[in-house]
């Protein structure tokens, strides 16, 4: 499950979380209109940078120690879609919660981005990452409304299981700057990719305290068993069995289409099978 | 109270409660000063903005003033003939106001620049004008503060307006000039940097009175051919991406402009560019996706699931809600989760192309239908169901658009059949050999 991200080439039918772009799709990439602004000043064009994240919560029922007010024992987070640390490229994350909670801005500063709290309600959770200086000035939002009771209502809620609902979705830089870029181009969390070609980057700086920066991941985080292992191995294969289909189906309709007209054109007089 | 007794209900309960409904009650009711009708109108509540209070508009001056009018003399700087005019004045606690005639500081003039006669020998002489003529303009210039109009009509010799600005103007710039030869000031001095251009003003007089006396006619036709012309520009720009197409553009308005002073003139420029080559679809569904791709860039950092929703409405904005809805449901019938599950970089591609060739599918079946709908007259043969037939073809392909999944094949095309054999079909014909005309629906033999 381990993201393997530096600059690989990538057919569609590899079965890896890492997606960096196959040619075909970097030609479609808004190349028209910058190719000839090629400057490698401060930005690199036609270089996109994509962070998988997954994010959602996780909800205990508390069971006989549950309160009126407090029925479940929730943790709201924002992770890596393989679990690495995100915190080379998130600075912050502020939580919003619904009013009735007490300070209901919670905010994170390190990895892991995460917030624990008990309550009885669902809401909506809107989490707004920071990145750092050098990433990007703008923060992002993610919206999550917060799951505590199980789908279906007659499943009856249990206190070993929990309520898990996570979203797999990435995080886009469509023009990161050379500073950001070298210095993740080899970070697990990040998928960087090929570079145009005659392009280099200078060495990361490295990192000087090399301990610190793994507790942010959460590999070992005591809720990862429930973690779910988000793979667009499925989806692409669903995705390539659909089109061919379609695309089979296509052709049928374009042969038909022409033998109707090559009827058309002789006023056919017996009806005649396909 | 006989309810209560009905009920049950002790009686004690009702005073605490009468005292209870009341507070909320007087809110509800009207305040005093406005008629009851008045106050339904805006719904039964105080208005937004705090009306000004009545009491407030009859309150008296401060009174420790003792105000008196006079009727006193007044001069006025504005006149020049030292008139003594008479009016009354107020006169506060036996003071006089003093100071100008409140309306003098309106009187405003124009600022004319006047020559000596050495500075007219010197840099004013001009072929077309005597100096008695320039003598003259430029007092009525003075006279009538620059209102050309006027300066025309009682010009002694006749002049056109274009002709008297154009001297005026040329004569204060040269003046201009020649007292402050080195000044850098007057650099920006509207004369200087901007001279009166008569070519131009009689240019712009010309096309203004034109578009002012066009008929109605050639206003509808001229709106015809800005609008070809819009689209031909579009096409260029998608088709090339780059300035010189704008600029074609641009000089071709300038062409068509002239062509219509003329009148009744066609617009010749235009035909020939209708004849430039139409766009591909491609190339209109990759400006689609460019344009998106562009607007993401500015976001800086975005989502990607965001930017697969701009794709789509971008993709789905030429398309109407039931292509959508029968796109959606063909997905279905795919096995594909409308929003990928796991949206990454090749899923979304994937994504994208699947709905965009479920489209090409779609307008293929649609395109199919017509073509077989066309065909019906010219075929003979046993059908004696042609007024019925058109209900033929909408059998189950208006919204299954296929049958994904193969093993439901035979069972899907049977039990469709036997829903509209009752008010679709007439006796004979049997459903097989009609049934093979119409474009079949996928099957498993099919693959």
């Amino acid at each position: 499950m381990s993201n393997s991200s530096s600059s690989k080439k990538h057919g569609q039918d590899q079965p890896e979380l890492s997606g960096p772009t196959p040619k075909s799709h970097r030609a479609k990439m808004g190349k028209s209109e910058d190719t000839d602004k090629k400057n490698l000043g401060k930005k690199l064009k036609d270089v996109e940078i994509s962070i998988p994240i997954v994010y959602g919560n996780i909800a205990f029922w508390l069971g006989k120690k549950a309160s009126e007010y407090q029925s479940h024992k929730w943790t709201v987070y924002v992770r890596g879609a393989s679990n690495e640390d995100l915190g080379a490229i998130v600075k912050r994350a502020v939580f919003q919660l619904h009013s009735s909670f007490n300070n209901p801005t919670r905010v994170v500063e390190s990895p892991p981005f995460e917030l624990s709290e008990a309550g009885w309600g669902e809401f909506e959770i809107v989490i707004t990452l920071y990145f750092h200086s050098d990433v990007c000035d703008k923060p992002l939002n993610l919206y999550h409304h917060l799951k505590l009771y199980p789908e279906d209502e007659n499943s009856s809620m249990s206190t070993k299981k929990p309520v898990v609902v996570e979203f797999y979705d990435e995080i886009v830089f469509p023009d990161p700057s050379e500073a950001f870029l070298s210095r993740v181009q080899n970070h697990p969390a990040v998928n960087v990719p090929r570079l145009p070609p005659g392009v280099t980057l200078p060495p990361p700086i490295p990192v000087e305290d090399a301990s610190k920066r793994r507790k942010g991941d959460t590999k070992d985080h005591p809720l990862s068993q429930w973690f779910t292992n988000f793979s667009e191995a499925d989806e692409l294969l669903q995705l390539a069995a659909a089109r061919q289909q379609v695309q089979a189906h296509i052709a049928k309709l374009r042969r038909q289409i022409s033998l109707i007209d090559g009827q058309h054109h002789q006023h056919f007089k017996s009806s005649s099978d396909q | 109270m006989d309810a209560k007794d009905i009920l049950g209900l002790p009686k004690n309960s009702f005073p605490p409660l009468d005292k209870k409904s009341r507070p909320p009650k007087e809110s509800h009711r009207k305040p005093d000063g406005i008629s009851r009708e008045v106050y339904a109108l805006t719904g039964g509540l105080a208005p937004l903005m705090p009306a000004l209070d009545p009491s407030q508009l009859k309150k008296k001056p401060p009174s420790d003033e003792k105000v008196a009018w006079q009727w006193l003399g007044i001069t006025s700087s504005a006149r020049k003939d030292n008139l003594h005019l008479y009016h009354w004045v107020r006169v506060v606690n036996g003071v006089p106001p003093t100071g100008d005639y409140s309306f003098a500081k309106y009187n405003k003039s124009v600022d004319i620049t006047k020559y000596t006669n050495e500075e007219y020998e010197k840099y004013l002489t001009d072929p077309g004008w005597t100096k008695e003529e320039t003598d003259q303009l430029f007092e009525l210039c003075e006279r009538f503060d620059l209102r050309f109009i006027v300066i025309a009509d009682r010009f002694p010799s006749s002049r056109t307006v274009e002709e008297l600005k154009e001297r005026y103007y040329s004569v204060s710039r040269a003046l201009l000039l020649a007292r402050n030869p080195s000044s850098v000031d007057i650099a920006s001095h509207p004369l200087v940097k901007e001279p009166y251009n008569i070519s131009h003003d009689l240019e712009r007089k010309r096309a203004m009175s034109l578009v002012l006396s066009q008929t109605r006619q050639q206003e509808l036709r001229d709106e015809e051919v800005l609008a070809e012309a819009k689209r031909i520009a579009q096409s260029r720009i998608s088709a090339k991406v780059s300035q010189e197409s704008e600029m074609a553009v641009a000089s071709n308005a300038g062409v068509e402009v002239t062509e219509r002073t003329i009148p009744g003139e066609t617009v010749s420029p235009l035909p020939s560019n209708a004849q430039h080559p139409s766009i591909p679809v491609s190339s209109s569904m990759s400006t689609e996706n460019a344009s998106t791709l562009a607007s993401l860039r500015i976001l800086r950092v975005y989502l990607r699931t965001y930017a697969l929703e701009q794709m789509l409405q971008a993709a789905s904005s030429s398309a109407g809600l039931r292509t959508i809805k029968r796109v959606e449901q063909t997905l279905q019938d795919l096995g594909v989760n409308l929003k990928p599950r796991v949206p990454t970089k090749s899923v979304c591609a994937e994504h994208l192309e699947l709905r965009k060739e479920i489209l090409t599918l779609l307008n293929l079946q649609k395109q199919l239908q017509y073509k077989e709908a066309e065909g019906l007259p010219f075929r003979e043969g046993s059908y004696t169901e042609t007024p019925g037939t058109p209900k033929h073809f909408h059998h189950g392909k208006q919204d299954r658009a296929f049958v994904p999944d193969p093993s439901f094949g035979g069972e899907r095309t049977g039990k469709r059949d036997q829903k509209r054999k009752a008010p679709g079909r007439l006796s004979e014909a049997p459903s097989s050999p009609a049934q093979s005309k119409r474009p079949r629906k996928l099957k498993a033999s099919d693959f």
